[in-house]
């Protein structure tokens, strides 16, 4: 009797066992090699160990939809349970969809969204109007409700940077009347042409009170504008920008703040949110996840379960932050 | 000064934008303006003067963006460690290094330039991505900044040493056999070859002068950014070629004009900068840029055609 109890136990253990490394998680970012993917990466790791899943993560190395597509198609076809993908072009992304729902795989998005793809769910590091709000607060909290703003954003087709910029739109139009937003440039995924584009807007206004850089690729660029057009505190930088790569240009005063969230964080949560697909639980309007002292909210509505309100780092408190 | 026809069409078409921009911009005809576009263009004037040589001689260099990447990760680095002088002098040093590989490669391997140099690319990119180990060096120090932005003249040293390099260039081809032989080699390798001119070595030193203007651009790019991103360089490589076409180098080699490339290249700048004073979202650059290149090169057709018909008639 016990050899066989000790039969079914073993044997239900390396069944369980068997499940445990079956399990994958992928998370798919923009692109590959830059701190704040780096971060979630981490995030994820961590969450995986935590949970007991097999965490894998793959992406492009250039801003690329083409080539993201077919990094979560392989992923697809590796058998992977769920995946967790930062989305680079919204419209491409519903047939890739189909084709995991066809194999069973559990594609979702996390950092930026495909909102009318069917997605099963969005995690969301801030709601955009959160951070949309928060930028442009705290950019007219240091050069007051009068002037001119520009902004200078990455891909055009990245829907997480459209989002924001929308908001911001909606924020200066709605509270601050006096505060003109200029149209939003383009850099791509280049440093360099977003420094030529912050010191060009520079040059056409020569007013301009703050520049925004829409994306982590374009935050080194648009500091450096500032910095070589020796504006330091005169035209007040900020953007969406890692502590990391923010760091010598918040010090040197090119950047007054960044706004942004903890992507470990937010790689945590990716995670935890792919094992609760693969093991077929509802997301509860306020949930408990481990390791988060504020109960992570879902909004059944739309989809989205979000990680927390932005936040704002400046000189005094951008040390506390690695990544 | 003898100019061809497409000299004077490109400068034609670089003074008519320039009026236009003036008008519809207040801020385009200043000082600061025209010294921001001459400081844009500085790495595509120098990887350009490469490229016009490398399709000179009937070959193409599709990598130069990301050698100039690789060989801005050495200045970053060394720049890390405090050595303003070692870091400037690295640049062109492994650009040299680079393009002896890349002529080893394309040269004695005897691939199609295309083609070797496009796998190049890939292992120099992947490479890039390797040695930031996934972090960008962004915020590097000042030092190198501070060296080549000084005043000289009027002009920033890095000017200078951009007008120095084409100098260079300009006499090596004009004025020694090299120049001669490149241009040889370019319009019939088996005729080169007869001739005989070490055609070899000619191409070998071609790659080595292009990879030695990337490594130059390098140090440029780190003064003027002093930060390395994964994807640095990346459009440069298309951007330098369409610059040596409109300037009437000939694609299947034989003939160039670095006079042409030159105004290629500020032509190509002075649209991105005055496109987005005037107003023009960013997005819409790529499209006036290729449309000028189009336009240019067809209309240049098309007159070569009347010519061809006249004579026969």
């Amino acid at each position: 009797m016990r050899r066989i109890t000790t039969a079914v136990c073993s044997l239900s253990l390396l069944f369980s066992g068997y499940a445990l490394a079956a399990e994958k998680v992928a998370f798919v970012p923009q692109i590959i090699g830059i701190p704040y993917f780096q971060a979630m990466e981490a995030g994820g790791k961590r969450a995986a160990s935590d949970l007991g899943v097999e965490f894998v993560y793959s992406g492009p190395v250039d801003t690329n939809p083409m080539d993201q597509l077919q990094i979560v198609q392989n992923l697809i076809a590796q058998k992977v349970n769920a995946i967790g993908i930062s989305v680079l072009d919204a419209s491409s992304i519903a047939p890739v969809l189909a084709q995991a729902k066809a194999n069973n795989v559990h594609l979702f998005t996390s950092d930026s969204d495909a909102p009318d793809s069917g997605r099963p769910v969005y995690v969301a590091q801030a709601t955009d109007q959160g951070l949309g709000d928060a930028i442009i607060d705290e950019m007219v909290k240091r050069v007051g409700d009068h002037g001119k703003i520009g902004i200078v954003s990455g891909e055009a087709t990245a829907s997480n940077l459209n989002s924001w910029i929308g908001f911001m739109q909606q924020r200066v139009k709605s509270k601050y009347p006096n505060i003109t937003l200029l149209k939003p440039q383009y850099a791509g995924g280049s440093a360099s042409r977003a420094a030529q584009i912050a010191t060009d807007l520079m040059s056409a206004n020569p007013d301009i009170k703050g520049l925004i850089a829409m994306a982590s690729t374009t935050c080194p660029g648009v500091a450096q504008a500032i910095e070589t057009a020796g504006k330091n505190g005169k035209v007040i930088g900020s953007g969406f920008c890692s502590p990391n790569t923010a760091r010598a240009y918040l010090k040197s005063g090119a950047f007054g703040y960044t706004v942004l969230w903890d992507p470990e964080k937010l790689g945590y949560l990716t995670v935890w949110a792919g094992k609760q697909l693969i093991d077929g639980k509802a997301f509860s309007a306020e949930n408990r996840v481990p390791g988060f002292t504020e109960p992570v909210k879902f909004d059944s509505k739309t989809g989205v379960l979000l990680l927390g309100s932005p936040a704002v780092f400046t000189k005094e408190n951008v040390d506390q932050f690695k990544f | 000064m003898h100019m061809t026809s497409r000299e004077i069409a490109l400068l034609a078409i670089a003074l008519l934008a320039i009026a236009g921009f003036s008008w519809f911009s207040p801020w385009f005809a200043t000082v600061d303006n025209l010294l921001t576009i001459l400081r844009n263009s500085s790495e595509l004037l120098l990887i350009a003067l490469g490229m016009t040589l490398v399709i000179a001689m009937g070959g193409v260099d599709v990598s130069v963006g990301v050698v100039m990447g690789v060989a801005a990760w050495a200045v970053g680095q060394l720049l890390l460690v405090n050595s303003p002088w070692l870091a400037a002098l690295a640049g062109p040093l492994l650009g040299l290094l680079l393009g002896l590989i890349t002529a080893l490669v394309v040269v004695m391997g005897r691939i199609p330039a295309i083609v070797g140099t496009l796998g190049l690319f890939g292992v120099w990119r992947t490479g890039l991505f390797a040695l930031l180990g996934g972090q960008w060096l962004s915020g590097l120090p000042g030092s190198l900044t501070s060296g080549l932005m000084h005043p000289l003249l009027g002009l920033p040293v890095m000017a200078w040493i951009i007008v120095l390099v084409w100098a260079c260039v300009w006499l090596v081809l004009r004025h020694t056999p090299y120049g001669l032989w490149l241009l040889a080699a370019g319009n019939s390798e088996e005729k080169a070859r007869l001739a005989g001119i070490p055609v070899t070595q000619v191409r070998i030193a071609t790659f080595m002068i292009s990879g030695l203007l990337c490594g130059i651009a390098a140090t440029c790019y780190i003064a003027t950014y002093r930060n390395v991103e994964m994807t640095v360089g990346g459009s440069l490589a298309l951007e330098a070629i369409a610059a040596v076409v409109l300037g009437g180098t000939r694609i299947t080699g034989g003939a160039c004009s670095l006079l042409g490339t030159l105004l290629g290249v500020l032509l190509l700048r002075i649209l991105q900068n005055g496109l987005l004073l005037v107003g023009i979202p960013s997005l819409w650059q790529t499209v006036v840029t290729g449309a000028v290149l189009l336009v240019v090169l067809s209309s240049e057709a098309a007159s070569g055609r009347v010519i061809a018909f006249r004579r026969t008639a």
